[in-house]
């Protein structure tokens, strides 16, 4: 079949020479390219906690801080996008100094990105990002849960407000 | 000319056809919380403190007010989480639960003072002035101001016991009490 056809192609342009008809063929090449990308159509959440320590004892109540969770959405479109999460602590701003013996001003967790049903994950204990993950091509969600909550001492939790923050990083990989 | 036009087009296209690769990109999760104001006062080591019989059974001092041994009761791991805290204690003398007024030479109340130590750099203390008769028996004592948050073993110790004029004693149950309170210097 493909051999017929090859010999049909052949035979029109004799016919076509016969005539001295001029036959010009034009190309257009048509080409494009997608950049490798990735992008958030929701890159902002806030998770607010309220009142983190134990009214019986002082100290972090965890159960405030561990399964909190807050989702983000966008995509990546690349098959070797990286994630990358950095948890930061939550920190005592209205008493950022060292706190007495006994008393802590600082919250540790550890967040976890969920993309792709791939996990990215950091300690706020250890400053930096954590390892990356690859997540490949994805669309959708990006859901972030706090967990393993402490206090450097296990100590009293020492009054006023506290702010951190997880930063949730996704990189097109060429 | 015109293949040098060609050429040169070709050199513009080529960048924009190539996908370039975008850098990084941030989302952020931004997580508050807040931990209210507290004291707390620790369990104290006893919540009753019974003195038993106040007044000598025998020799010249009978009937007039024994020797009472300080007494300490503990408060562990007391505690405020926030600076400018104020410890004050307050007391009423122990007075006779029969409220008749006493014979003279007689008297219902016995005075004592009360010192919450390992707070602030001052103590609180205070001592009762009740009469003879039982007036007056309350009194109150301001404390240190302690300019940080703190977690301490409080310690109040009772002593000095006293009667006015160190009269005899009116026979019957006598009762007193301690109030310590823990909080804020400018409430």
């Amino acid at each position: 079949m493909r051999a017929y056809l090859t010999i049909a192609a052949l035979a029109l342009p004799l016919i076509a020479g016969a005539a001295h008809a001029q036959t010009v063929t034009g190309t257009v090449s048509i080409d494009g390219s997608v950049a490798n990308r990735c992008a958030l159509s929701i890159n902002s959440q806030t998770i607010s906690l309220g009142e983190m320590s134990l009214a019986a004892t002082g100290k972090l109540d965890t159960s405030k801080v561990d399964g909190q969770n807050r989702t983000l959405v966008g995509f990546c479109n690349g098959s070797a996008a990286a994630m990358r999460v950095e948890a930061q602590p939550l920190l005592n701003i209205t008493s950022p100094g060292a706190p007495p013996s006994g008393f802590d001003n600082r919250v540790d967790y550890t967040a976890t990105a969920n993309a792709n049903s791939v996990n990215a994950t950091d300690s706020s204990v250890v400053a930096g990002a954590g390892t990356a993950a690859t997540v490949g091509q994805f669309s959708g969600n990006i859901l972030v849960t706090l967990s393993a909550s402490s206090s450097p001492t296990s100590g009293l939790l020492v009054a006023g407000t506290y702010q951190g923050q997880v930063l949730v990083t996704l990189n097109p990989v060429p | 000319m015109k293949a040098r036009i060609a050429l040169a087009a070709l050199v513009i296209a080529a960048p924009a056809g190539m996908a370039s690769a975008q850098g990084p990109l941030e989302g952020r999760v931004a997580v508050d919380g807040s931990v209210a104001g507290r004291c707390v006062l620790g369990p104290p080591s006893q919540s009753a403190v019974p003195l038993g019989t106040l007044t000598n059974t025998s020799g010249p001092r009978t009937g007039r007010l024994a020797t009472i041994a300080a007494q300490a009761i503990n408060f562990p791991g007391s505690y405020c989480n926030f600076a400018g805290t104020r410890i004050s204690v307050s007391a009423n003398a122990m007075v006779a639960a029969d409220a008749t007024a006493p014979q003279p030479g007689f008297a219902r109340a016995v005075n004592f003072t009360s010192t919450v130590s390992n707070w602030a750099a001052a103590n609180a203390v205070v001592t009762t002035a009740a009469s003879a008769g039982g007036a007056t028996p309350a009194a109150q004592g301001p404390g240190g101001t302690h300019p940080a948050p703190k977690l301490a073993d409080l310690t109040l110790t009772l002593n000095n016991f006293a009667v006015p004029s160190d009269l005899l004693l009116v026979s019957g149950g006598y009762a007193g009490a301690v109030t310590i309170t823990l909080g804020p210097a400018t409430p």
